[in-house]
């Protein structure tokens, strides 16, 4: 079973900041997120380079506001999140 | 970042310190008793007049002896004196206070000690068990703090040769004290990481059934399986230790030699059952890789698997 890239970046949000799964929305902000505070940002960096092979520069890591902005910075990267 | 200033055992004896107090933990009260200075049998309150401070002991000693200084006797200058390896307290600015079984920390540069001793006949006293834990908690310094994503390149250059030095150190040897404390130091400009967010989370608990569980006896026992679940989880940790010299088989297999299977099989459970409070520790949250729910279960099959590199 191949799993997605949409799927695998919503369980990597899930478990990095211990959410609930009723909870993510691939809309979510980081000011709705108890848990993506500045360890949270260190946290998720880690999950994306280990997941999808890309390492958030320290501006781009400070810069991201929500999960849509590490889906544009992976597809900048070449890296789908078609459907 | 001030660093204190270092003395052998010999130029402690030669300071003037003026009127000084020891303060010593009760396995290092006999060798302190030989120090020209009284033995106080508590810290707070301080003989009025005390100008400095020796704090002869291990991590949360010395740590308490830091937190006492910084917030309730500022002028006094603080000696301190490690009576084992491990911690590396007298040469960090983080500060592990333990508050009811809860671990308070502060970092904070201007809590270090003016002076840190080094006084290599302390270890002959330390029993081989103590030794061996000791290494492991210096070890997991090196090498969370050489892993931890916040660490920048000429940190990692500064850890390696500590870490190789440290795998090629035999666990009796007094060069431990200076290891441990350089490794402390360094580790104190990025994090320390998982092996460390269980031993925080677990510690007071364990402490309460099993009074010979503390901080260097948790690394003991997590710091392989944990170096192994990295190498596994994560292939830039293979990557990053052989970019700067260092065979990741020989750091897993330093590591196993300092592993407690028994004591690993008695933390397991408790483990298991504050797994939810290990991955909100931010020590935890700045692991080497990522630490998801699931990842439980790595460790609760690690001495099963048969996981020997």
């Amino acid at each position: 079973v191949t799993v997605s890239n949409r799927e695998k970046l919503k369980d990597l949000v899930i478990d990095t900041f211990l959410l609930d799964p009723a909870e993510f929305r691939f809309d979510l902000r980081r000011n709705e997120v108890e848990t993506w505070d500045s360890l949270g940002v260190v946290s998720i960096a880690v999950g994306v380079e280990q997941t999808f092979g890309y390492h958030f520069t320290a501006d781009e890591a400070v810069g991201i506001q929500g999960l849509q902005d590490i889906v544009a910075l992976l597809q900048a990267r070449g890296i789908s999140f078609d459907e | 970042m001030n660093r204190p200033e270092v003395w052998t055992y010999p130029q402690l004896l030669r300071q003037d310190l003026g009127r000084a107090v020891v303060w010593a933990t009760a396995s290092a009260r006999e060798p302190a008793a030989s120090l020209p200075w009284p033995l106080a049998t508590a810290l707070d309150p301080l003989p009025p007049g005390t100008e400095t401070l020796v704090a002869i002991g291990g991590g949360s000693l010395i740590d308490e002896a830091k937190a006492f200084r910084a917030q309730r006797a500022p002028s006094v200058r603080l000696v301190a004196v490690p009576s084992r390896w491990g911690s590396g307290a007298e040469a960090s600015p983080v500060t592990v206070l333990d508050r009811a079984g809860r671990k308070e920390i502060h970092l904070d540069p201007s809590w270090l000690p003016d002076v840190r001793v080094l006084w290599p006949e302390l270890a002959s006293r330390l029993p081989p068990e103590l030794a061996r834990d000791g290494c492991a908690d210096a070890l997991a310094h090196g090498v969370e703090g050489f892993l931890s994503p916040l660490a920048q390149e000429p940190l990692r250059q500064e850890i390696a040769p500590l870490i190789e030095r440290m795998i090629a150190t035999p666990p009796a040897d007094a060069a431990w004290f200076e290891l441990s404390a350089s490794a402390c130091a360094a580790q104190a400009r990025s994090s320390v990481g998982v092996v460390h967010g269980i031993a925080h989370t677990i510690e007071g608990e364990l402490r309460r059934s099993q009074p010979r569980f503390g901080h260097a006896r948790l690394c003991a026992a997590f710091l392989w399986p944990v170096l192994r679940f990295d190498r596994t989880s994560f292939a830039k940790v293979d990557d990053l230790l052989r970019r700067h010299g260092l065979d990741p088989d020989a750091l897993e297999r330093a590591a196993r030699r300092l592993f407690p299977p028994a004591d690993y099989s008695t933390a397991l459970p408790v483990l298991q059952a504050r797994w939810r409070d290990v991955l909100r520790d931010p020590c935890t949250r700045t692991n080497s890789a990522l630490v998801r729910p699931a990842s439980v279960e790595f460790f609760s099959a690690f001495l099963a698997a048969g996981v020997a590199p």
